[in-house]
């Protein structure tokens, strides 16, 4: 690809992106509206629909207050620093065989270290906004992500034993005769930890604790109003349906199903809303746990567990001589 | 050892069923039909007895008003928002002005419950929020044209009055049906 | 072992310069009202706890005495305004004992019902805000809320065809009550009821055994039983630390020797035991309620006749002092009269005023999410507290 078609397609995928992210938020509400005997939006639109752009517009004419004492470099900066590693991991995702902005050969890879950079955003915001809820919540929150990102790239490893190959679009066409989820207990311990690692380091209940609504009153955004809380925003569901399109690629087969290629990526978006609606069934069913029982959780439980299963993944690909060296 | 494992399966499979159980739950709600009255398009259904805004009304039969201007609202009211002046005519006495600032209303039902006319009464409309503080200053007039607006509730003065009364003393076989008559609605023990 | 200091602070070790006081402030989504607790923090760990309260003090005493005992029965459902049938039932109580005054059978029967349909639905709203509280408005916490609600405002529907208003009911006077039940009431509140009873159950499935749930309030917020009696708190707190104490039992009024019913008392005195025993309480309220709806004894409903004038009432020349058992604790009111028709001087016993009192010796040692999860199951309302 030429540097030209390259800017385009990237301009198209972030316009395609964000509109997507803004709509699952739609999705979210009215799913969780259901859940709980009630309507979500109804009336912007026709049922709801113009909502997210209503939300939008709102938020784009907010007035821009910065506190007084706020470190306003850092504050200002904060939101950008969070928003672009999670639009930034949508580049490595292929839509279908050829269909993507770049499918790198350590796709995964570039995916899982990108999406942690995050973090600094995070701790940004927390510290920058000068208010000590804010800053209790950052550092719950760098506690959190780092404890959680090891299990999650174990969890993430498993497909990529599996596959021998780091590229996505490899990822997926191993799984041409079986999905990496079917593959017995391995995939589906591999898919339920990846499942809860997700869960994690989208800071989302149960293990929500760096927003607690009810302790910390929303924890670093506490301070962010207008468009800066819209970035925050889109940083986070970006992150969440990015997350969502990794696992359907490592464990669900990707773009493979049944009928014509062209409905490949169709396949793949339904495959990342379910999980994206999984995710959200998760959230609205649990009430959170305290952040010592989350790290208890992670280092206790989750690390060793994937690096077990991890650890028989290898032991297996070995033994079936298959699947070539990584 | 063997404890040691049997311990994390059952505490898993408990977890496992728990989890499950949590998330059944949400989905059994989320295919029950929604709770929600779509209500500026849906109309409330109202029950019989609902407080809402005041009013002052007429007499069926003559077509007077029925307030008397005894003032023993404003005494009963407790935040202290009706305001009334007496006008002495031949007869019977009026009101003069009667004003209620219902801003300050408790909606707590002692007017009505004093009033020995059942001048004052409640009407059943809780769609009281307006633009401007001072159309929440009824007047005398104001207050009028409520009472012919919307449909008033079941409580009056005498209807309240009839119903905490002790019961009378008995004359007879057919006092029981006679005394009760005015507690009607006190029928409702042996269901 | 007496209980000397007004807290307790718990030093966790690395030293003064640095803890971090943190206001969890008057406005705050979780401090169920208005109430300022100043936390002194290590880390995570809560030192120290400095309660403020009088956010929400609106004179209920003095407007007592400037009011007659016609005028105040609506106005004291307003203490606590969540359970406002029994905050009405307090101060009735009061009127009575000190003047002597009758309450017909009936009347009393009818107290119980509503009393015991308020203590339903205020255990309803405690379970939705104190799960709404540990979960997030936005999580799990508010679908048991909205959950809880629903169950609500069918009791609130209840009320409202009862009585006319839903949350503040002016429902008691003195003597008596005010409104008889309509015409189909009784099996609309039996319906209620058992549609309740059964929701119980899926809330009770949904948290009985629940990891998450279990982790968040097990072993947290434990009131030894010895703290309990010193510091006076009273209702399910006191229930849960093992003492049966309950005030429909100890001292019965309005009929309720009538009734039999269990009073449920956990040893364990954490949350999770509190829990337990306000989940038994909504059955056995369930219980009752049926119970007074089969007896129900025909007769008036009220021993004075009807309100003509507001200065109807009056008391004897005398003091005494009148509790019920609300939803949150003994609530109480004495009341001087001096004869005429407004009171002397009234005094509310706020069950959540004492109540509170705890709070600065239980949450030192816990972490910070704990202290929703502790606050949440003291369950106070602030119009008790601050009056």
């Amino acid at each position: 690809m030429t540097v030209a078609t390259s800017a385009v397609t990237a301009f198209i995928l972030l316009n395609a992106v964000i509109l997507m992210v803004t709509y699952v938020t739609l999705l979210e509400r009215k799913f969780a509206a259901r859940m709980q005997s009630r309507i979500g939006p109804f009336y912007v639109g026709p049922r709801g629909l113009l909502q997210p752009i209503a939300d939008a517009l709102k938020l784009m004419m907010k007035e821009d207050v910065v506190p007084t004492a706020a470190d306003r470099g850092v504050y200002n900066l904060a939101p950008i620093v969070f928003l672009v590693p999670c639009l930034l991991i949508f580049a490595t995702i292929p839509f279908a065989p050829g269909l993507g902005l770049a499918d790198l050969n350590i796709g995964v890879l570039f995916f899982l270290a990108v999406s942690s950079l995050e973090i600094v955003g995070l701790f940004m915001g927390g510290w920058g906004s000068n208010n000590k809820y804010a800053l209790l919540s950052a550092m719950r929150a760098v506690n959190q992500i780092i404890s959680y990102d090891l299990p999650l790239i174990f969890a993430a490893l498993v497909p990529v034993v599996l596959a021998g190959s780091l590229q996505m679009s490899a990822i997926v066409a191993a799984q041409q005769g079986l999905w990496f989820v079917a593959y017995p207990i391995i995939g589906q311990l591999a898919f339920l930890a990846f499942l809860v690692a997700t869960l994690a380091a989208e800071n989302r209940v149960p293990f929500d604790i760096l927003e607690a609504e009810s302790e910390l009153v929303a924890g670093f955004r506490v301070e962010y109003s207008g468009m800066k809380f819209a970035l925050i925003q889109l940083g986070e569901y970006a992150h969440m349906i990015g997350s969502s399109f990794l696992g359907a690629l490592l464990f669900l087969g990707g773009w493979l199903g049944p009928g014509p290629e062209w409905l490949g990526p169709l396949w793949f978006m339904l495959k990342a809303v379910l999980i994206f609606l999984l995710v959200t069934w998760v959230r609205w069913s649990f009430v959170r746990i305290r952040v010592d029982q989350i790290l208890a959780v992670s280092w206790k439980l989750l690390l060793p567990a994937t690096l077990l299963i991890l650890l028989g993944t290898a032991f297996w690909v070995a033994a079936r001589g298959s699947g070539g060296g990584v | 050892m063997s404890d040691g494992s049997k311990g994390l399966l059952a505490e898993t499979a408990q977890l496992v069923g728990a989890v499950g159980r949590a998330m059944g739950m949400t989905l059994k709600n989320f295919l029950r039909k929604p709770v929600t009255v779509r209500y500026p398009d849906v109309p409330r259904t109202y029950p019989d007895r609902f407080r809402g805004i005041l009013a002052l009304t007429y007499d069926p039969e003559t077509g007077e008003e029925n307030c008397i201007g005894c003032r023993l609202c404003e005494y009963v009211c407790p935040p202290q928002v009706i305001k009334v002046e007496m006008l002495k005519a031949e007869k019977r006495n009026f009101a003069k002005t009667f004003t209620l600032e219902l801003y300050a209303c408790e909606f707590c039902e002692l007017c009505v419950q004093v009033c020995p006319t059942d001048a004052i009464i409640m009407m059943k409309s809780f769609d009281l929020a307006t633009g401007d503080r001072r159309e929440l200053l009824l007047d005398k007039d104001r207050l009028h044209a409520i009472g012919l607006q919307f449909e008033p509730s079941w409580a009056t003065g005498n209807r309240l009055r009839d119903m905490q009364a002790p019961p009378k003393v008995a004359k007879g076989e057919g006092s029981k049906g006679e005394g009760a008559k005015g507690k009607g609605e006190a029928k409702e023990s042996s269901e | 072992m007496a209980v000397t200091a007004a807290r307790t602070v718990v030093e966790v070790g690395y030293g003064g310069n640095e803890r971090l006081m943190m206001n969890m402030g008057p406005q705050h989504p979780s401090a169920h009202g208005v109430f300022r607790a100043i936390l002194t923090l290590e880390g995570e760990t809560v030192v120290a706890v400095d309660a403020v309260i009088g956010y929400l003090h609106r004179c209920h005493e003095k407007l007592a005495e400037t009011l007659t005992y016609v005028q105040y029965p609506s106005i004291a459902s307003k203490t606590d305004y969540v359970a406002a049938m029994t905050a009405e039932l307090a101060y009735v109580s009061s009127v009575e004992k000190v003047g002597a005054i009758e309450v017909p059978k009936r009347a009393q029967w009818l107290r119980v019902i509503v009393a015991e349909l308020q203590r339903i639905a205020s255990h309803c709203l405690w379970l939705g805000t104190w799960c709404m509280d540990m979960g997030g408005a936005l999580g799990g916490g508010a679908t048991i809320f909205l959950y809880c609600l629903r169950e609500r405002e069918a009791i609130l529907d209840l009320f409202e065809s009862l009585t006319g208003a839903r949350l503040l009911y002016g429902f008691h006077q003195i003597g008596g009550v005010r409104y008889d039940i309509p015409a189909g009431w009784a099996a609309h509140a039996r319906q209620t009821v058992a549609h309740i009873e059964r929701r119980l159950d899926e809330y009770e499935a949904l948290l009985e055994g629940n990891a998450f749930f279990e982790a968040r309030t097990r072993g947290v917020g434990v009131i030894s039983r010895d703290l309990a009696l010193e510091v006076g708190i009273a209702g399910p707190l006191l229930r849960g630390s093992g003492v049966g104490f309950d005030v429909r039992r100890a001292e019965p009024y309005s009929s309720y020797e009538n009734f039999p019913f269990t009073v449920p008392t956990e040893t364990a005195g954490d949350c999770h035991a509190r829990y337990r025993v306000r989940m038994v309480e909504f059955r056995q309220s369930i219980a009752i309620v049926r119970q007074a709806l089969d007896g129900l004894p025909e007769g008036a409903i009220s021993s004075r006749p009807g309100v003509k004038s507001v200065g109807q009432v009056r008391v004897a020349k005398g003091e005494g002092y009148a509790r019920v058992e609300g939803a949150r604790g003994e609530v109480g009111c004495y009341l001087v009269s001096d004869g005429g028709p407004k009171p002397y001087r009234l005094k509310w016993r706020g069950a959540s005023f004492s109540n509170l009192a705890v709070l600065p010796h239980i949450i030192p040692g816990h972490k910070v999410a704990d202290v929703v999860a502790i606050m949440g199951s003291v369950d106070p309302v602030f119009g008790e507290v601050d009056r």
